[in-house]
């Protein structure tokens, strides 16, 4: 009994995290199906949905792959992954203007 | 009652075989180098990398990543379910999952299929190289992604799963998922940033 409702308890944030990375993805393809980059904003919109996109990555680690309930070094080893390539495509969109 | 509002204590390890995290982050580390290598090589010639981009198919795009979140989610339900000793149910949402995977297959076959009619290589310039050498190794990962919800759902079937022992498929799960991860920064990244 106790198992059930803990799981239950547990699917409900799961249902929600699923819902808002299918929100951010259609909003990410919307971006780009209406060609909104383009001009001044491009690089704005381009970081912004490369945002999205490490915000869904670090919901898939904390919730799917089951790292929130983790404490020490592996509660991180998600957020850490995504803030490498994050930076780093950052700083070259930036530089490429 | 209250007990079971407790949220549970956090533990020192994450979720299945700690052998399989190394796996992944030998993995997660392989498409870091991919991305940056990309994004680097972009800053050469960004017009082409543009113009290229173009030719994508941001409308499959958006249905795999769909699919793998889909996909994702059902795997999250599966191991719910044997958490509840339903081995059944836990049965039916990992084909589900199954499903999603095999979907992502079918539509990013298609896109290959039409990119190799219209005659485009890995010589074709250093988009497509960036393109299809990117997405093909993901499309690898997703292949042997399938292969392990597969067996996993038959040991499922043959009752190796319960509430108390299910190691092996958050093992399976977490794979999956790293699938899934690398994608939602692929999809961005290659077809909607510029």
């Amino acid at each position: 009994m106790n198992t059930i409702m803990k799981t239950q308890i547990a699917i409900r944030p799961c249902t929600r995290i699923y819902l808002l990375l299918v929100v951010l993805t259609v909003v990410t393809f919307a971006v780009g199906y209406f060609e909104l980059l383009s001009g001044n904003r491009a690089l704005f919109l381009s970081l912004l949905v490369l945002g999205f996109a490490l915000i869904k990555g670090q919901l898939i680690g904390d919730f799917f792959m089951g790292l929130k309930g983790v404490r020490g070094p592996w509660r991180f080893v998600i957020l850490l992954w995504l803030l490498i390539p994050g930076t780093l495509i950052t700083i070259a969109f930036t530089l490429a203007g | 009652m209250s007990a079971t509002l407790t949220a549970a204590p956090p533990v020192r390890y994450p979720p299945g075989d700690l052998a399989i995290w190394i796996f992944i982050l030998a993995e997660l580390a392989v498409f870091a180098i991919f991305f940056a290598s990309y994004a680097f090589a972009r800053m050469g010639d960004v017009a082409m990398f543009n113009e290229y981009q173009a030719t994508l198919d941001k409308g499959a795009a958006l249905i795999n990543t769909l699919a793998l979140i889909t996909s994702s989610y059902f795997v999250v339900r599966a191991i719910a379910a044997i958490r509840e000793d339903q081995p059944k149910t836990s049965v039916r949402w990992l084909l589900a999952a199954l499903a999603m995977g095999a979907l992502f297959l079918v539509v990013k076959s298609a896109e290959y299929a039409h990119h190799f009619g219209e005659g485009v290589r890995l010589s074709s310039n250093t988009f497509y190289m960036f393109y299809l050498s990117l997405t093909f190794f993901h499309f690898l990962h997703v292949v042997l992604g399938m292969v392990i919800p597969a067996a996993v759902a038959l040991k499922t079937h043959q009752g190796a799963y319960s509430a108390s022992e299910h190691t092996g498929m958050e093992t399976g799960g977490v794979y999956w998922h790293m699938v899934d991860l690398v994608w939602l920064i692929l999809f961005p990244l290659v077809y909607v940033m510029r």
